[in-house]
């Protein structure tokens, strides 16, 4: 090897090092706070408990029968993450391809947060799945081109890439590698049309999961508009997350945050809750055509009819409302709570269509309800996916621009 | 970037056209009546005595593990069972129908539908529908995600929750592996009154047709499973609305891939048009800010001009002031000298 | 914006009337069932109601009216001695005058009890009678009489002179000319002959015509009784609508056993043939055997003589179903008022349901329904005639019975020695040993149960007959052939309605004693009927 090629290996390797030394010193300094002692109970018992659902099989951990296939692994930390985890592709497509300029700072932490997102459904399908070893099998054994899983496992594989080489910037200043980093950089547009169409593609599709079953989906809930309603609040899930996210990150966080980021937080805000609530009325619109278009007006009067009217207009018109004030009034703190309400209203959607509304004829005692565990282990992953926010946050350069980097765009 | 509006016009309708000459995801409306010649069977549930027997074929045939409550332990037949791990197909009693003396019986297990559901769901095509018309599985590449359980409309798959390294799915095959070799299904030689029938289906609707010809008091004027979900295997007759034997009515006549064939369908049509879409828009957005960025430039050059011309007049102003005060004060200058001369003059006159 | 999209879906919401969220149907509760509903809707007859009809409850009314030892005259006038069945009227007016007697009648009524402290009916709030959903349902059911009810009218009728006839007290005619009822005797016939389901002309409805004959005759039955102090033991018929129209009362009442044969001169014998026989060229003209019947003996089989005689107590043929159908007879051709399946109006429909006795179905419920029978059947009714005198011939009576005579009934079958007591059934082998069929025993038992039929014997005159229950699809002989002969392996694509052997002996065999209510041995009693064997091979 040349002496330069031993430098720059040698630099490589240091880089390494060093980022190594940081990030233990990190993760000891998170689980020593009082939010990383309650954490790390949360990891332990959720440590334990994947050993059990690896030893005992799903019966073992789930109250998983014939009839509900599916339970919350699917119905929340599928459904509900990739809903919430779509902050990363509105926020880029918002930047990038409608050129709003202003929203800059919110996009690492948005692409952190579906990064993350991201990796946890993918965690939580190794829990849910008989055989995760064999999760490949699609890709590389056998293609089942007719099922709209087929078409929701490509694009979610090719997303998490996307989603990785969109946050390798960041990880890749962090580390000092500035070559890679300025090759990745580039990559951005490409990433950002890439992810636009790889989102479309599998939100909606997620929706599409349910088409094939209408006999045990809920009229309410099941319409042909599946896709295009898990889109639509796909967006909404993620405009509200990426201002739920900012709001707790500043709380936390805010010694991390550079000048550029403080000032545009409440543009972030105000813009994104503007939209969120343009899309939270268009959403409630073609829901309502749903209903009108299958003539199920009747249906309203009956117990789960008087529950879809709860989510309709508890969790999108009254959101829709609110976000509209907040932005009139220019009034962040109730965007704020605007966004708390809608990131719920996508988690009631989800658990609806999937659990809830989902063999509604069934008897109840053949009806499906969470084994703690399964709740827990729920719990476990998403305080997973904190605690590797709270480490990146800390030790990357997410709320702020690495000073060797200042200038870059 | 800069796109002319002839280039973004050009990509546009080279989509659209692409998309409208193009193979479509879905072709026009077909439907499958199943393989030729392929096999069915047919339950008649006003033959069926629910002796079991049937059952115990089923577990002999496929080496099931013997059960807890031998198979001629009818009062198993006092609760509702549905299929699981060990048991591919049940029968079910029903009792304390309106318009029967004494309890009618029913079968539960795979349909083998036409058009099968749980096929169209797998991801890894671990099910095929065979020429026999049996619908197959093969766990050596089943993931385990259980889509196939939630799109089945019978709620037939059934999962080995409690194994660990190789839980499987399972359901009645059929006895494919004894079809292809000319035998007939276990539980259809069990059965001692031919209340299972086998037989090509399109064979099966002809007895099936022909029963209700001739006992019209004593069948439902329907085969279920003839249209049901676009078509299945198993055939059922019945004395009384199938309801009543806990069957669905409900179904409809759709085949379960077609229910997905317009979100499929989608799929290349958003592939195709998206990137068109969004790059016009980044296009669009990019040309709007370097129009921005233009006018910007034009109106600060203005102002720039304005100013320098506004400056100048002002230095000329002043210049020409300073030119008038200088010549007034060299005039002064001038004028005192000469009065100062004109004394001294005088001065030196006296 | 967002607002404009709020309001134009709450507009959407209004207009397309999602506010009137209505029940899932089937889902209301129906409250009571009762026999004493009337719909009040006489203004109907007016013009269009302005309200919902009143559902009103006749019996509630007569109890309470009865605490208060008042009857029938509380609310109904009377004119010439007969209960007017309207309501404190006797003719319907105006709409104005009705509605006003319905309003203030029965207010004034519940005003009193209500001034009284007592619980009663509606009295300002109209919607409190004129109720959009009824509080109950219409548990009426129809009523009518049979033999045995006849003839415990006719006798309790009989009380002056014991062995004369009262029929006048109940049967009349309308003539046309003077328009009058009068007594016809010897043409008494059913009241719903005349008296159909809606009021005519001239012509109560048969709802109307019960009530007025049958109730007023009950209430001054009962009066006559109060008065003479008489016990419970001499009863009147009803008065109260649940007396008669109430299923469990209906049950409850009391059937005669062997009813004497009602006394109206009708035939012991009746030759049915075509109308248009009476002249001699007529009866030449016509080449079909007529077909006599034993009209007494039909007697004692129904209950009512309007099983068959539906419309009229006169010849089928005479005025409704002529040989090519007439208007009047809804287009029934004389064969399908013959020969029709599925109605008891007819010969065939109401012999073909017989076969669906217990003793019967064992055999003929699997014998397909509606099944073309072979013409040497037809003979058994259209009998060839005997040689007879002209004299005979002239009498249509005469000759039927002369035909009746010389048939011959009885079920026959071979002799013993001729029936193999036991047949050993073990053709196939697999799980069970062969089976010891008791088969004489079945014959014997089977002929036992119908040797009183007289039906069953005319039919089955022939030997053999019988033996075809089993072997079937087969010419009768005395060596009937073996099941196996044509049942093999199953699920022959050549003959796809063909059972195989096994399902061909217990469909057999369990069918039958399924029909015919034979309990043991139970279908899934395998080891009642043949013993379990030690090998399996069946799934070889």
């Amino acid at each position: 090897m040349s002496e330069e090629a031993t430098t720059a290996s040698k630099s490589f390797f240091a880089a390494f090092g060093h980022a190594a030394e940081e990030l233990v010193k990190t993760l000891v300094k998170t689980f020593l706070s009082p939010f990383g002692i309650v954490a790390g109970i949360i990891v332990i018992l959720g440590l334990i408990l994947t050993v059990l659902r690896f030893t005992g099989g799903l019966a073992a951990v789930t109250n998983l029968s014939d009839y509900n296939a599916w339970g919350i692994w699917i119905g929340f930390d599928l459904l509900t993450g990739v809903a919430l985890a779509a902050g990363g592709f509105v926020t880029s497509a918002a930047v990038y391809i409608f050129g709003m300029k202003k929203y800059h700072s919110a996009i690492r932490p948005a692409v952190l947060t579906g990064f993350l997102g991201y990796a946890l459904v993918v965690a939580a399908l190794h829990y849910d799945v008989g055989r995760p070893w064999r999760l490949p099998y699609p890709f590389i054994m056998q293609q089942g081109t007719t099922s709209v899983l087929f078409e929701v496992g490509a694009c979610v594989a090719l997303y998490l890439a996307v989603l990785f080489l969109e946050f390798c910037p960041a990880a890749l200043e962090w580390l000092g590698l500035k070559k890679v980093r300025n090759l990745a950089v580039r990559l951005t547009m490409v990433l950002t049309i890439f992810g636009v169409i790889l989102s479309t593609l599998h939100q909606s599709s997620l929706g599409a999961l349910f088409l094939i079953a209408p006999s045990k989906l809920h009229p309410l809930w099941y319409s042909s508009y599946l896709p295009v309603f898990f889109f639509v609040s796909s967006i909404i899930a993620g405009l509200s997350m990426v201002i739920f996210e900012s709001t707790l990150s500043y709380r936390y966080f805010a010694h991390k945050m550079d000048e550029e980021h403080m000032n545009e937080r409440d543009g972030v805000v105000l813009g994104f809750g503007k939209a969120a609530s343009f899309v939270l009325a268009g959403y409630f619109a073609i829901k309502v055509i749903g209903i009108s278009a299958e003539n199920e007006w009747y249906l309203l009067g009956t117990p789960y009819g008087i529950w879809f009217l709860v989510e309709l207009l508890g969790f999108v018109a009254l959101p829709c409302f609110l976000y509209a004030v907040g932005v009139r009034d220019r009034s962040p703190k109730l965007i704020k709570w605007a966004a708390a309400w809608s990131v719920l209203g996508v988690v009631i959607n989800r658990l609806n269509v999937s659990v809830i509304a989902f063999n509604w004829h069934l008897p109840s005692a053949d009806r499906y309800f969470p084994h703690w565990m399964e709740i827990a282990i729920s719990i476990f992953l998403v305080t997973a996916g904190i605690i590797a926010f709270r480490v990146i946050v800390t030790m990357m350069p997410i709320f702020y621009e690495h000073p060797d980097y200042k200038d870059a765009h | 970037m800069a796109v002319s509006r002839r280039k973004f016009l050009g990509w546009m309708g080279a989509a659209g056209l692409s998309t409208a000459f193009g193979r479509p995801a879905y072709a026009a409306k077909k439907h499958f009546k199943g393989h030729p010649d392929s096999f069915g069977i047919l339950y008649d549930s006003m033959l069926c005595i629910g002796c079991r027997k049937c059952e115990a074929g089923c577990n002999i045939v496929n080496d099931l593990p013997v059960p807890d409550r031998p198979f001629d332990d009818l009062s198993v037949l006092d609760s509702k069972r549905r299929t699981d791990p060990k048991a591919y197909m049940v029968i079910n009693r029903y009792d304390h129908i309106e318009t029967v003396k004494g309890p009618l019986y029913r079968r539960i297990g795979c349909n083998h539908c036409l058009e099968p559901a749980c096929a169209s769901s797998c991801f890894v095509r671990a099910y095929t529908k065979t020429k026999t018309g049996a619908v197959t599985y093969d766990a050596s590449v089943c993931v385990g995600c259980r889509y196939c359980m939630i799109a089945c409309p019978f709620d037939i798959p059934t999962f080995e929750y409690d194994k660990v390294l190789a839980p499987r799915i399972r359901k009645c095959t059929m006895c494919y592996p004894r079809l292809i070799q000319g035998k007939l299904p276990g539980c259809v030689l069990a059965c001692p009154k031919e209340a299972l029938s086998f037989g090509k289906r399109t064979g099966l609707i002809k007895i099936a047709r022909e029963r209700i010809r001739k006992y019209p008091d004593r069948y439902v004027d329907h085969v279920y499973g003839e249209h049901e979900m676009g078509g299945t295997s198993w055939l059922y007759l019945s004395g009384v609305p199938f309801k009543e034997l806990g069957m669905r009515e409900d179904l409809g006549i759709t085949p379960a891939p077609e229910l997905t064939k317009g979100a499929l369908g989608a799929v290349p049509l958003v592939v195709g048009l998206w990137p068109v879409l969004l790059t016009g828009i980044y296009a669009m957005s990019k040309r709007k800010e370097r129009i921005a960025r233009e006018e910007r430039e034009k109106a600060v050059a203005t102002a720039l001009d304005q100013a320098k011309a506004g400056a100048e007049s002002r230095l000329s102003e002043a210049l020409a002031r300073a030119e008038k005060d200088k010549q007034a004060a060299i005039e002064k200058e001038v004028k005192k000298a000469l009065e100062k001369a004109a004394e001294t003059q005088t001065e030196e006159g006296a | 914006m967002a607002g404009v999209l709020f309001a134009a879906t709450l507009v959407s919401i209004y207009t397309t009337g999602a506010q009137e969220v209505k029940e899932l149907p089937g889902e209301r509760d129906s409250g009571e069932i009762r026999a004493d509903v009337i719909t009040i809707d006489t203004l109907a007859f007016f013009g269009d109601l302005e309200r919902p009809e009143v559902v009103f409850f006749h019996d509630l009314h007569t109890d309470a009216l009865e605490k208060k030892d008042k009857d029938c005259l509380a609310c109904h006038l009377s004119e010439n001695d007969r209960l007017s069945l309207k309501f404190k009227r006797l003719k319907d007016t105006s709409r104005q005058e009705v509605m006003d007697i319905y309003h203030a009648d029965c207010m004034a009524c519940h005003k009193e009890m209500s001034g009284a402290g007592e619980r009663t009916g509606p009295i300002e709030i109209c919607g409190e009678c004129h109720r959009d959903k009824a509080k109950a349902m219409s548990a009426r059911q129809p009523m009518g009489f049979d033999k045995s009810l006849h003839f415990r009218h006719s006798e309790a009728t009989k009380d002056k002179e014991p062995d004369k006839d009262r029929c006048e007290l109940c049967h009349h005619e309308y003539d046309e000319k003077t328009k009058k009822l009068f007594y016809a005797k010897e043409r008494e016939g059913s009241c719903r002959y005349c008296h159909m389901e809606e009021t005519e002309e001239k012509r109560i409805s048969m709802r109307l015509a019960s009530h007025l004959s049958c109730i007023d005759c009950h209430r001054k039955t009962l009066a006559k009784n109060e008065a003479k102090a008489l016990a419970k033991n001499k009863i009147a018929g009803p008065v109260k609508c649940s007396g008669c129209h109430d299923l469990n009362k209906q049950k409850m009442i009391k059937k005669v056993k062997d009813v004497p044969r009602i006394r109206r001169k009708q035939p012991d014998a009746v030759l049915i043939r075509a109308n248009g026989q009476e002249t001699e060229k007529q009866r030449l003209a016509t080449k079909m055997n007529p077909v006599p019947l034993d009209h007494k003996a039909h007697e004692e089989y129904n209950d009512t003589c309007r099983v068959c005689h539906h419309a009229s107590l006169d010849s089928c043929s005479k005025r409704c179903h002529t040989v090519a159908g007439t208007k009047q007879g809804e287009d029934v051709k004389l064969e399908r008022a013959m020969h029709q399946i599925g109605t008891n109006k007819s010969c065939l429909g109401c012999h073909e349901s017989n076969q669906r006795e217990k003793r019967c179905a064992g055999c003929h419920a699997f014998m397909e329904k509606g099944r073309k029978q072979g013409t040497d059947t037809c003979l058994k009714c259209h009998m060839e005639s005997l040689q007879v005198s002209t004299e005979v011939e002239q009498k249509p009576e005469a000759l039927a019975s002369m035909l009746l005579e010389s048939r011959r009934a009885i079920t026959d079958t071979y002799k013993d020695k001729d029936i193999p007591e036991k047949v050993i059934i073990g053709e196939l082998f697999y799980e069970y040993e062969p089976v010891q069929f008791p088969h004489r025993k079945i014959i014997d038992s089977l002929v036992e149960k119908i040797k009183d039929d007289k039906l069953a014997n005319y039919f089955h005159g022939e030997k053999g007959t019988i033996c075809q229950a089993c072997h079937h699809n087969s010419p009768v002989a005395k060596k009937p052939p073996r099941c196996v002969s044509c049942h093999g392996k199953p699920f022959d694509e050549k003959n796809l309605l063909r059972p195989g052997l096994k399902a061909a002996y217990h469909q057999q065999c369990m069918g039958c004693h399924k029909e015919m209510g034979i309990e043991k041995p139970k279908p899934t009693g395998c080891t009642d009927c043949h013993k379990v064997a030690g090998t399996s091979r069946l799934y070889d």
